[in-house]
């Protein structure tokens, strides 16, 4: 294998583990209340800007950044769940549309006019440089973000199955009437729930920032990756969202390099829905 | 006799709707509330009766207007020619996407539905002779009547109001004949249904099929009225959202719900664009955002669900079930 | 009795007649701008719009220190009897229907006199169509698209220079780097798949084979990437000798950053305009793209000059440095109100005859067009264009032709 085939994989899988890292917050919230989140891309862009902020504040890299931008976007999504999510997850699916169309709105362009629509950026070193191992090389800030998203992946993973907060969770998840009687408040756990999915995003976006461009918008660019990273996984597989968006990184990049990178997308987006016939329920989901 | 009054009023203010707000400008925002009536209920077939929450309609949205652009472009035919392309053409992309996509579950179809948008998408983007990443436009300057070009919006508004009505009519035939029926017991209960002899999977796919037909007369009208069509503008997945968010907030699986949805969000979107937009700070979807948020926040089953209530407790009608669009994916 | 009546009825004729054609001093000059002020180009459109502040504010006051510069030196539009000018600004949101309805609304509500806008040549399209209709004077200062001029439109007027007209300029500066030495044996052309990497590629590639030149690697990519890696694996593996980019802001941010974390320097980069020229680009990576040639047709030019002091205005407004679409969109108005004063008059009639018999000198623009002459197509036939250079990193400066360089060209690409 030439050099740079395998610069090519090792890229993608790197940009697999960010997908993956943006991925796991929807993942979480799909599977357990069963709500798609289409701000999903937006709390990922406002991670994004708590970095920012951070950064031209104190100078601080993801060391302050990553911390202050998981306890914000924790707190917004309490915010949200009891302002928003509460009264429409009762409603019907489109109701769950609707409204967190509107949140995404809301929250793309309030950035917009509080930070205006310029492009930003975070300094390319700002995590440390670029590996070079054998001729193939690794931006350390991408390699942060891949061993977060490995981290995060098994946080969750073990909160979820050997916990009993993730026990009750569950429980919630599967029948929170039942789970009432059992003494457990839905209110709480689903609360919990997405303080730590939004928490999670808030993580994922303050290490996108390192070496990713700031804009209001760009929750649009990313959001519809996580939607695919999440089908393709399984909703509510969080292992299942790392499998994936590796999947998805990989596949990408190879694509764009032997086909030609416009035809990438069509690529996965083909892969992906070829897959759904033969196993509709995603790659971990239960059927 | 009463229960009739106030439907015989709103439809008598429709009429006059553009005589009484005659400016070109309020002219040209009634036109278009129906025609993203038509295209809100054309997707209520499906997304609201069926309960089947497509996110891919505007691949036959966009199936009309660059039948109807490609009429103009390639063969410098009227692009009223591409009506019934881009519907045959709809038709059976739908059959083909319907049959396996239409087996997956709630989200799980949606996701598939926004798949399948995003690539055709894509692939138009890559095909030159769809115009590319540049579009195709129609005639600016009409060379007759059939050119559909006009300057003023009223022959557009009185055009979109006889096809709203069709879709109406449509709908309206259509959820009381057997179909109706099945796709209601099919949304309340997909296995119920089954196991009383409905034919679930036939008649999702014909409400598919059905529902994307409609959306694509709404796309080529779309096309013809702005003369212009490119993958953002005729496939982005935006659009797609836009009726959904339209026939949800009116209230869908209701007949008049999406048109209720068009009448409060496109003058909402406009003009809070004339308001706001022209400052440049974004406050426009700011706006628009906090209003959709409040209204799934306190009546997430649409406006029209309420009013439909006690509508039908005043004529002592029959309780209307009320229909609030899919429900929860098992 | 009868007779002086009919006297009085002609003076007063007469007078209402000149006062028509006359506009009183307190008279403002309603002007509609459409552009993308939310959605993915709002940055270009807000700079658009500092833009054409910065102009309202030169030609409504008393700017004598900008010289020769036409509607500078007195207040409001002297053609007018000092009238003011008035813009009514309106977001596109990114749509060619909202771009549609809100041109429409500037037309009939706002009774505007003359529009400019909308940046994305699609929207651009359907706006001027709907001007066309009304027969309302539509100058458009920086859409690139080849059919806006082919549509036979009597009342779309285009400044800005066009696809073929970058192409002519990248040949001319190669063949002269060649003379001078460097190596231009292949060339690489990255673009987007958008309108406007689309259009502007394929002129390229053609005018390139008609001249004798290599015929370009295509390395076309999908617009607002998550990722540009495997496109730079890709011209890492190739190694061309020039590397000419057509990408928007966010695509040309990504390509700066992935190219320095994969370690790849072409001998030369070109950028076409765009991204490459916003100044976000330069604050978010200048530093690791040092060295870039880029096509503008805007310099700002020595300290003290017109050019320099309108940069300095615009910098108040805008907060950002003058960049070259802002720089067009800017000239781009100031044909039209230059064409409105000449006309005297606020008829869509006598305005479309005066832009028509426009006829602009280099030193009454500020921008390095060899003047402002429409064809029939309503195309600016004098518009031209430069090669700058992003020498330290922060500021560009103009290298190429010799007779507008500050500086000579720096090569090779020395990137961070």
């Amino acid at each position: 294998m030439s050099t740079i085939l395998v610069q090519v994989i090792v890229g993608g899988l790197l940009l697999g583990a960010v997908y993956a890292l943006f991925s796991s917050g929807l993942t979480l919230i799909w599977g357990m209340m069963n709500i798609v989140n289409f701000a999903h891309g937006d709390f990922v862009m406002l991670g994004m800007y708590v970095a920012f902020v951070i950064w031209t504040l104190f100078g601080a890299g993801p060391m302050l950044g990553v911390p202050v931008a998981a306890l914000l976007l924790a707190t917004l999504g309490i915010v949200v769940y009891f302002g928003l999510i509460r009264s429409i997850m009762k409603g019907p699916m489109l109701a769950q549309i609707l409204g967190t169309f509107g949140l995404a709105l809301l929250l793309r362009y309030a950035a917009f006019w509080w930070f205006g629509a310029n492009f930003l950026s975070l300094p390319e070193n700002i995590v440390g440089g670029t590996f070079d191992i054998f001729g193939i090389r690794i931006q350390a800030s991408r390699l942060l973000a891949g061993v977060v998203a490995l981290l995060v992946t098994g946080g969750l993973h073990i909160l979820l199955t050997r916990t009993s907060l993730g026990s009750k969770m569950l429980a919630v998840a599967e029948d929170s009437t039942a789970a009432q009687l059992m003494g457990i408040r839905p209110d709480t756990m689903q609360a919990i729930a997405w303080a730590i999915a939004a928490g999670v995003t808030g993580i994922a976006g303050a290490l996108i920032a390192t070496f990713f461009y700031i804009v209001p918008t760009v929750g649009e660019t990313l959001g519809i990756v996580a939607f695919v990273t999440v089908s393709l996984g399984g909703f509510g597989s969080v292992p299942g969202a790392l499998v994936a968006g590796l999947l998805i990184g990989v596949i990408e990049s190879l694509s764009a390099y032997w086909i030609g990178a416009v035809y990438k997308d069509i690529v996965v987006y083909s892969l992906f829905l070829s897959f759904l016939w033969f196993r509709p329920q995603g790659l971990m989901g239960k059927s | 006799m009463r229960r009739w009054l106030w439907p015989s009023v709103a439809l008598a203010l429709v009429i006059a709707y553009p005589l009484l707000f005659s400016t070109p400008f309020q002219q040209r925002l009634g036109a278009l509330v129906l025609l993203y009536a038509i295209a809100a209920s054309a997707w209520n077939i499906v997304g609201g009766y069926a309960g089947q929450v497509s996110v891919g309609h505007v691949v036959f949205f966009g199936c009309g207007a660059y039948a109807a652009m490609g009429a103009y472009s390639h063969f410098a035919l009227s692009p009223l020619v591409g009506i019934p392309i881009g519907i045959v053409v709809s038709v059976a992309i739908a059959a083909v996407v319907g049959v396996p996509t239409l087996r997956l579950s709630g989200h799980y179809f949606s996701m598939a539905t926004i798949a399948v948008a995003e690539l055709v998408r894509l692939i138009v983007t890559n095909t030159d002779y769809l115009g590319a990443g540049v579009g195709l436009s129609g005639p600016t300057v009409p060379r007759n009547l059939f050119d559909l070009s006009f300057i003023s919006a009223l022959p557009y508004y009185y055009l979109f109001l006889a096809i709203l009505v069709t879709t109406l009519g449509i709908t309206w035939w259509m959820t009381n004949s057997r179909m109706g029926f099945y796709l209601r017991a099919i949304r309340d209960s997909e296995r119920a249904a089954r196991s009383l002899g409905a034919p679930a999977s036939r008649t999702k796919l014909y409400a598919f099929m059905l529902s994307a037909g409609l959306t694509s007369v709404a796309g080529a009208l779309y096309a013809m009225m702005f003369g212009f069509v490119d993958p953002e503008s005729g496939l982005g997945i935006l659009i797609s959202v836009k009726m959904l968010i339209m026939a949800a907030l009116g209230g869908a699986g209701l007949l008049f719900g999406p048109l209720v949805g068009a009448a409060i969000l496109v003058p909402l979107e406009e003009i809070s664009n004339n308001v706001l937009g022209g400052k440049g700070a974004g406050l426009t979807f700011v706006l628009y955002g906090a209003i959709i948020v409040l209204i799934a926040r306190f009546q997430p089953g649409g406006i029209l669900t309420p009013i439909m209530r006690l509508w039908s407790r005043r004529g002592k009608a029959p309780e209307i079930p009320v229909a609030t669009g899919a429900s929860h994916a098992p | 009795m009868k007779f002086k009546h009919i006297i009085g009825l002609l003076g007063a004729a007469a007078i209402s007649v000149g006062l028509a054609g006359h506009a009183s001093a307190q008279q403002t000059i309603k002007i509609g701008a459409v552009f993308p002020l939310s959605g993915n180009a709002a940055s270009a459109g807000n700079h658009a719009k500092a833009a054409i502040e910065t102009a309202v504010e030169i030609i409504n006051n008393a700017h004598p220190e900008l010289g020769n510069f036409p509607l500078a030196k007195d207040a409001g539009l002297a053609g007018l009897g000092g009238a003011k000018v008035e813009v009514v600004y309106a977001d596109n949101q990114g749509s060619p229907a909202t771009g549609q309805n809100q041109t429409l609304r500037l037309i009939t509500e706002e009774k505007v006199v003359a529009l400019t806008g909308a940046y994305q040549s699609g929207i651009t399209l359907t706006a001027s169509a709907i001007a066309e209709k009304y027969g309302i004077p539509f100058v458009n200062g920086e859409s690139v698209a080849a059919n806006l001029t082919e549509r036979g439109f009597k009342w779309f007027f285009r400044v800005t220079p066009v696809a073929s007209d970058f192409a002519k300029i990248y040949v001319d500066f190669l063949k002269d780097m060649k003379a001078g030495g460097a190596k231009i044996d292949t060339v690489a052309l990255v673009h987007d798949n958008t309108e406007y990497g689309t259009s502007v590629a394929s002129v390229v590639t053609s005018v390139f084979k008609d001249s004798g030149l290599a015929t370009p690697l295509d390395v076309a990519y999908a617009a607002n990437a998550t990722d540009v890696q495997s496109q730079v694996l890709q011209l890492k593996e190739k190694k061309p000798d020039v590397v000419i980019m057509v990408t928007y802001t966010s695509d040309a941010i990504l390509y700066s950053k992935t190219m320095q974390a994969l370690d790849y320097k072409p001998p030369m980069i070109i950028a076409d305009d765009s991204g490459y020229s916003d100044p976000s680009f330069i604050k978010a990576v200048g530093k690791i793209s040092q060295g870039v040639f880029n096509r503008s047709s805007w310099s700002v030019g020595p300290k003290g000059s017109p050019t320099a002091l309108i940069a300095e205005m615009y910098k108040k407004n805008s907060g950002d440095e003058m960049d070259d679409t802002a720089a067009r969109q800017m000239q781009g108005f100031f044909v039209l109100c230059e064409a409105i004063n000449r006309a005297g008059s606020t008829d869509p009639a006598k305005i479309q005859a005066a832009l028509k018999a426009t006829d602009l000198k280099p030193d009454q623009l500020m921008i390095g067009y060899k003047g402002v002459k429409f064809d029939d197509k309503g195309q600016n036939v004098l518009a031209a264009g430069v090669i700058i250079q992003l020498q330290d990193g922060e500021n560009y400066v103009a290298v190429w032709p010799k007779g507008s360089a500050e500086k000579p060209p720096v090569m090779p690409y020395k990137g961070w």
